[in-house]
């Protein structure tokens, strides 16, 4: 195949003209997505029209409805948030009606719409403009949540939710918006509920998601002579690859959950009850969480740095796992 | 203005017809709930016939609406079978949607009933998108989002409004105001009014489309209306808010298999039977024949949904996704 290093961006923006190019019934709608600095739309209006590529009014509720609809019509809409923190004012069209309608319709309905929405710390912009959620989405029956950590991953992922069935939510952190990768050119999918072994080890498995999957590659690197550490891209939160974790603790015995988004109730605590229900047999130490703590997300960059996890907080989850034989 | 003068008897008859079935199922309905057979309470539509039956006769299979929890006299005027309808509201296998729905949540699609609605408003928003896909598609079809006064105050309906008509959608409003004098809200006489206006057909003006308010109970002025909003949406012309004044009748069921009748001026049943009867369209006889066949109808429902099996327990488990 041909490859060529392009952003996390431009591989979106692949995958969406790729996507409307074959299939006549996707379309786009959302905040500003035909503004010609927005990397991921940006020349999508100019070929497929004012139709197909619309700008919303600032309605989430009401252009998720939209997209709903559309979908239920067998339509392939996809509709972006600027930042999923404006997703919670539309969360009965997410949760009540997206997520439940082809369950609910006893599978007489189906609703394949992909939500794109950018996520994220890091760029000090404070409580309602940074947060994750994924696990909140994860959290409802009936949504599938996709969590890309490169650009390969991002446009056959995104490629699939398009053309999957089923309802998704496909996150997009903003800090690696410029992230380059390589890349092929040729439309491709990746399935939905299979994780990546970015890193293998035999001692600590640390298993992350999104943006945090490069600040776990950082602590394992930083610690490479002294722990042995196996770092795995979940790459979705619904479906999760439980088998990718369970056979990576049966190897190390010993496992780090890092995630940005809210420590309480969320994928650090889903997938720690995981493997202690069905990998503690081969558990050698305690669990431990590296996540956002319970709380806001501050504005202050110092404050910032202090709240989000990141590559130190992961070191020193790795060494505290690894005391124990 | 419109077809309206010259609206042929045949229609009409279909039209009468329509309500009847519906008040008829509904009757039955209330009776399953009494025997235990239907485990839920619900919404019911009784007295409100008018604008589902007026509404729907104009238009296609290929047309979508989007419904309450008040669902039946919509889903039984945009022409959903009785026997699947009355499994799903009994919660059986054969229902439309293998008993997982229940009265709030049905989905019909051969017939665009997408769908009924558990929470008020929820349904309206999606309805733009039924709209827009045929905006999309060129294919001249239209979308209906009925909801109630309770209703039109919610956000989402609102945004809907707003968007249907930026994007000139083939979408036609229709709300349901069934406190238009006293403003009630389930039964219970609110101490702060929910509506800021006297008509709720006044915001269309804010939303930059056509709006008025017309007697509910007049399934004449109820088709009128509808006739005229479904044509400028087919036409490409936009969105059209109706408001119908409706009043919801209880009545007494107690005891009786005979046709349920309120005798208030409000019931759209008894006032279009005269009606018909005074222009010549129907008589006694013809009338008998219309109750007596969808009650025969309603009962062959019932007996299907009593004699259909439970879903298999494992259904409980199955259908979150499509590709599981």
């Amino acid at each position: 195949m041909d490859e060529r290093p392009i952003t996390f961006a431009e591989a979106i923006n692949e995958a969406l003209k790729q996507s409307m190019m074959k299939d006549p019934e996707v379309i786009l709608l959302g905040e500003n997505v035909t503004s010609s600095w927005r990397p991921t739309t940006k020349g999508l209006l100019e070929e497929f029209g004012r139709e197909r590529v619309r700008d919303t009014p600032i309605s989430e509720t009401a252009f998720i409805g939209a997209g709903i609809g559309a979908s239920i019509l067998s339509m392939r809409p996809v509709v972006e948030l600027m930042l999923v923190d404006f997703g919670l004012v539309a969360m009965d069209q997410i949760l009540n009606q997206l997520a439940k309608t082809h369950y609910m319709s006893g599978g007489a309905v189906k609703t394949p719409l992909t939500i794109r929405a950018s996520y994220g710390g890091g760029t000090s912009s404070g409580a309602t403009h940074s947060e994750s959620l994924y696990s909140l989405f994860a959290h409802m029956p009936g949504i599938k949540v996709v969590v890309p950590s490169n650009p390969f991953d991002a446009k056959g992922l995104l490629l699939s939710c398009i053309r999957n069935d089923d309802p998704e939510i496909f996150m997009e952190h903003r800090l690696l918006y410029d992230l380059k990768g390589h890349v092929p050119a040729e439309d491709y999918v990746l399935p939905l509920g299979e994780a990546k072994v970015v890193q293998e080890g035999d001692d600590v498995t640390v298993f992350t998601i999104g943006r945090m999957v490069h600040e776990a590659i950082q602590a394992a690197q930083e610690l490479k002579d002294k722990v042995s550490v196996e770092v795995i891209d979940a790459r979705t939160v619904v479906p999760l690859d439980e088998k990718a974790l369970i056979s990576s603790i049966e190897k190390t015995g010993r496992l780090v959950v890092v995630d940005e988004d809210y420590e309480r109730c969320g994928f650090c605590a889903e997938v720690t009850a995981i493997a202690a229900n069905k990998a503690f047999e081969y558990l050698k130490a305690p669990i431990l969480r590296v996540a956002s703590p319970n709380v806001p997300i501050p504005y202050n960059p110092t404050l910032e740095k202090r709240y989000l996890p990141n590559r130190d907080k992961i070191v020193s989850a790795i060494k505290s796992v690894a005391r124990y034989a | 203005m419109v077809e309206g003068a010259k609206v042929k008897n045949e229609k009409l008859l279909e039209i009468y017809r329509t309500m009847v079935r519906i008040r008829t199922f509904e009757k039955a309905t209330r009776e399953l709930i009494k025997k235990g057979v239907i485990p839920t309470r619900m919404g019911f539509y009784t007295g409100q016939e008018a604008v589902a039956a007026g509404v729907c006769a104009v238009l296609k299979e290929t047309d979508q609406i989007g419904s309450t929890h008040r669902p039946l006299g919509h889903l039984i005027a945009k022409g959903c079978d009785l026997k699947k309808l009355m499994s799903e509201i009994c919660g059986k296998e054969t229902g439309f949607n293998k008993g997982k729905a229940g009265p709030y949540h049905i989905f019909d699609p051969s017939v665009g009933a997408l769908g009924a609605n558990g929470i008020v408003g929820g349904s309206v928003p999606m309805v733009l998108g039924y709209a827009l896909a045929h905006q999309l598609r060129g294919d001249g079809g239209v979308a209906v989002a009925f909801f109630g006064e309770g209703a039109s105050n919610q956000g989402g309906v609102l945004e809907s409004m707003n968007l249907a008509s930026v994007w000139n959608l083939p979408l036609i409003f229709v709300c349901e105001n069934s406190s238009p004098d006293v403003q009630t809200m389930l039964g219970h006489k609110i101490n702060y009014p929910q509506i800021s206006v006297d008509k709720i057909s006044s915001r269309a003006l804010g939303f930059g489309m056509p709006g008025d308010t017309y007697e509910g109970w007049d399934v004449m002025k109820v088709y009128r209306a509808a006739f005229e909003a479904v044509e400028r949406a087919r036409s490409g012309s936009g969105p059209t808010l109706l408001e119908f004044k409706v009043h919801q009748l209880t009545g007494n069921i107690e005891g009786s298999l005979e046709f349920f009748e309120d005798e208030s001026m409000w019931d759209p049943i008894r006032r279009f039977r005269r009606e018909l009867m005074f222009k010549g369209a129907l008589n006694e006889e013809e009338d008998r024949w219309i109750r007596t066949s969808e009650e025969l109808k309603v009962k062959e429902a019932v007996e299907y949904a009593i004699g259909s099996p439970e879903p298999n327990v494992e259904e409980a488990l199955r259908g979150v996704f499509v590709e599981e």
